[in-house]
């Protein structure tokens, strides 16, 4: 029957806490000792493999009750062990909303989905219902009510998984990069959502995130993580302290004027594309030309997607025409890296379209940061890894048309770097290269023309980056401009 | 629960029968198709149950039945048909193509396709005009525990994840220039592991997150969880039952020889 959980709310606490899973040489994380007090914000950033999921997975009780891990040290959870609690206990008290959305959802419609957590706490109806309401009103998702989780976008997912950890009311929440999959404006209302909760309820919220600028008006402390360690750890309220910390630091931008766009790789004449009798992409003409880069940008569900599947000829458009240029080579880079992987081990993924020298392939999987990793299996890899390895795959093809679908999510600056070199070196050698991301602040820096594609009956706008950004100034659409978000 | 009145109130046909009647329904169908030995009843159920299935359509239905749909079902059955009528001798000889088809083999034929039939086209009816989540509720209120309810609707939410995963896998593939046959035994091997391995590991991900998502919102705390309201029952089930009874009246009318 159901009980009351009866918590409280104590701190968060790791002491000397290591944890090491089976097929790793290294430790995910060393001897970690921190503390967090009620109603605290922390910021936690680092690079890619740092530790950062596993260590909201253990605050979570997740490792090693259900991912098996060796874990030493301890972690205390509102006073309870977490290492020895299930995670549906500590879960009366904490909420993890994991990175992927996509694989958070567990029944077939918005409402239940919200529901369930409130469900299995045996609270009544109505609270349920209540509860329901206003995770739907605070995450901004009152019109997905009724819809079917299956039919969501990605950032309305990324929206539903966040809304149905709120509607638990854990007293400490962890967010493991809640924004990644968000359009500019959806990542500003969830970190505008999350100061409210935190000025309203003062619960303790740790995020990890790689844009800390939004979350500096809640004055994080921020805990920066490397091999494993916090290796960095103080309070930050400007972005100069962001400065710093090594922070912030600029991204290498294209060649200014050294774009040489010859003809077009692949035209659009008045497209019409709708789904399910939803108009997706209304009346959009477009050419992309050799030598240029293309980014586009706009809200979720806008049709940016859609546009890559119909420039690589995945879809048929209702209406309009679609002219691909003689012999263009298309590279198309997914969203979910998993499902453009084949083979057994890495090098022979890479050698799907002939074979490698030892040296080729050496300096291949070092350029992508994968060196060591070549007989290993792709799908062991991080999503990070696995999103280096298609992309290394795809430019191994020469591709004449370049079409990239969010390649920059879960990449630390490192590795962005890396993707951003691979994109200007293929544009040197002629590709044309449709870029799709949130990232505004890269659009700006990599692209020489961007598209702003608009909900339905927003419209869209296609011109040189100064022109689009003062147009969407003028719009009030700001968090579509890089100063926005220039601190990130 | 006030959402699932609302959308229990706009809901038309066999949708806006709760699920107890739509397994009554289900019962009567497969009573036809199982119990009474009439291939006139058994034909004009499977009629009637196909009307009914043209009728309600959507997305759900289509997550059902999947790349392969009620097609390769008619197409089987029709195989199963022309099996049983070449392979049973009994009833006297109607004709001959190659071998003797004889009015038993017809018969024999006719009944086993349209039980095969009707089990199918029934259960895919009732999939997809039943919401899995109402099921499970439904389930658990009967006093099924609610973890095997669960099980049932998270099985249902693989349906269109394996479907879409597949048609990824197979677009990479065209994108990658990769091109699967399975005109040979190394072609079928690659086949299954250049579509088959990367769906399957895709699954087996996700089957780990839910859980870990699941857990990490109190599923398996207590022993029991919060049930949605109950749903008042309203004409349309009240004629499901009724359907039910006549059915199975019918089904014991034939069994009986008296009718049909």
């Amino acid at each position: 029957m159901c009980s009351s959980s009866g918590a409280d709310a104590p701190p968060v606490a790791f002491r000397d806490l290591s944890v090491r899973f089976p097929d790793r040489l290294d430790p995910a994380l060393r001897q970690v000792t921190e503390s967090v007090a009620a109603g605290e914000v922390v910021a936690i950033t680092g690079p890619s493999g740092c530790g950062k999921t596993t260590l909201a997975r253990a605050l979570a009780g997740f490792i090693p009750a259900l991912i098996p891990a060796e874990v030493e040290g301890e972690i205390r959870v509102q006073g309870e062990d977490a290492r020895a609690t299930d995670p549906s206990r500590l879960a009366e008290g904490i909420g993890l909303v994991q990175q992927d959305p996509d694989a958070q959802i567990c029944t077939l419609r918005v409402r239940q989905e919200i529901a369930f957590g409130p469900e299995n706490l045996c609270l009544p109806i109505d609270e349920v219902d209540r509860r329901v309401d206003e995770a739907l009103r605070l995450v901004g998702i009152e019109h997905l009510v009724s819809r079917e989780t299956t039919t969501l976008s990605g950032g309305e997912k990324q929206r539903l998984a966040i809304a149905s950890i709120l509607a638990m009311a854990p007293e400490i929440l962890v967010l493991d990069e809640p924004t990644s999959s968000l359009d500019p404006l959806g990542a500003k209302q969830i970190f505008d959502t999350l100061s409210c909760l935190q000025q309203e309820t003062s619960r303790t919220l740790l995020v990890i995130e790689h844009r800390l600028a939004p979350l500096l008006p809640m004055a994080p402390r921020v805990w920066v993580m490397d091999g494993g360690r916090i290796v960095l750890r103080r309070p930050t309220r400007r972005r100069e302290d962001l400065v710093e910390m090594g922070l912030r630091v600029g991204w290498p931008r294209r060649p200014e004027g050294a774009s040489a766009a010859g003809r077009p790789a692949v035209e659009l004449e008045r497209i019409h594309f709708d789904y399910g009798g939803e108009a997706i992409l209304d009346d959009l003409s477009l050419a992309v030309r050799s030598g240029e880069i293309l980014g586009v940008i706009g809200p979720n569900g806008s049709g940016k997607t859609t546009l890559l599947r119909l420039l690589a000829g995945l879809e048929r458009s209702q209406e309009g025409a679609i002219w691909r240029a003689d012999g263009v080579r298309v590279g198309l880079l997914f969203q979910h890296p998993h499902q453009q992987i084949f083979e057994r081990t890495v090098r022979r993924e890479l050698e799907i379209d002939g074979s490698l020298t030892d040296s080729e392939q050496s300096d291949l999987l070092k350029g992508a940061r994968l060196a060591g990793l070549g007989e290993a299996a792709p799908l062991s890899l991080s999503m990070g890894e696995q999103r280096r390895l298609t992309m290394a795959a795809t430019l191994r093809r020469d591709p004449s048309l370049l079409l990239l679908d969010e390649p920059f999510i879960g990449q630390d600056r490192r590795n962005v770097a890396w993707m951003i070199g691979s994109i200007l070196t293929a544009r040197e050698r002629g590709a044309a290269t449709v870029l799709v991301s949130h990232d505004v602040s890269l659009v700006s820096a990599l692209t020489d023309r961007i598209l702003y594609l608009g909900k339905e009956g927003e419209g869209s706008i296609e011109g040189a980056p100064s022109v689009v950004f003062d147009y969407l100034r003028r719009s009030g659409l700001t968090a579509f401009t890089p100063e926005f978000w220039e601190a990130t | 629960m006030k959402a699932l009145s609302e959308r229990r109130g706009k809901l038309t046909g066999l949708r806006g029968i709760g699920v107890e009647g739509n397994l009554l329904l289900l019962a009567g169908f497969l009573a036809v198709g199982l119990v009474s030995p009439s291939l006139w009843l058994k034909g004009a159920v499977l009629c009637i149950v196909l009307l009914l299935l043209s009728r309600s359509g959507g997305p759900k239905q289509q997550a059902v039945q999947g790349p392969i749909g009620l097609k390769f079902v008619f197409v089987f059955a029709f195989i199963l048909f022309i099996a049983q009528a070449l392979s049973v001798r009994e009833g006297s000889l109607l004709f001959h193509v190659g071998v003797p088809i004889t009015s038993g083999g017809l018969r024999a034929g006719g009944a086993m396709a349209l039980r095969f039939l009707l089990i199918l086209t029934s259960s895919f009816l009732f999939v997809t005009v039943t919401d899995p989540d109402r099921l499970a509720h439904s389930l658990i209120r009967w006093g099924i525990p609610y973890r095997f309810g669960y099980a049932f609707v998270l099985s249902l939410r693989f349906v269109p994840f394996f479907r879409n995963e597949l048609r990824i896998v197979r677009e990479a593939q065209q994108i990658r220039g990769i091109r699967t046959s399975v005109r040979s035994l190394s072609r079928i091997r690659r086949a299954v592991r250049f579509t088959f391995i990367p769906v399957l590991v895709s699954g087996l991900m996700r089957v780990d997150s839910i859980a870990m998502s699941m857990k990490g919102r109190a599923f398996g705390l207590h022993r029991t969880r919060t049930s949605p309201r109950f749903v008042k029952l309203g004409a349309a089930d009240l004629l499901a039952a009724v359907s039910f009874g006549v059915l199975v009246a019918l089904v014991a009318l034939s069994r009986k020889g008296s009718w049909p």
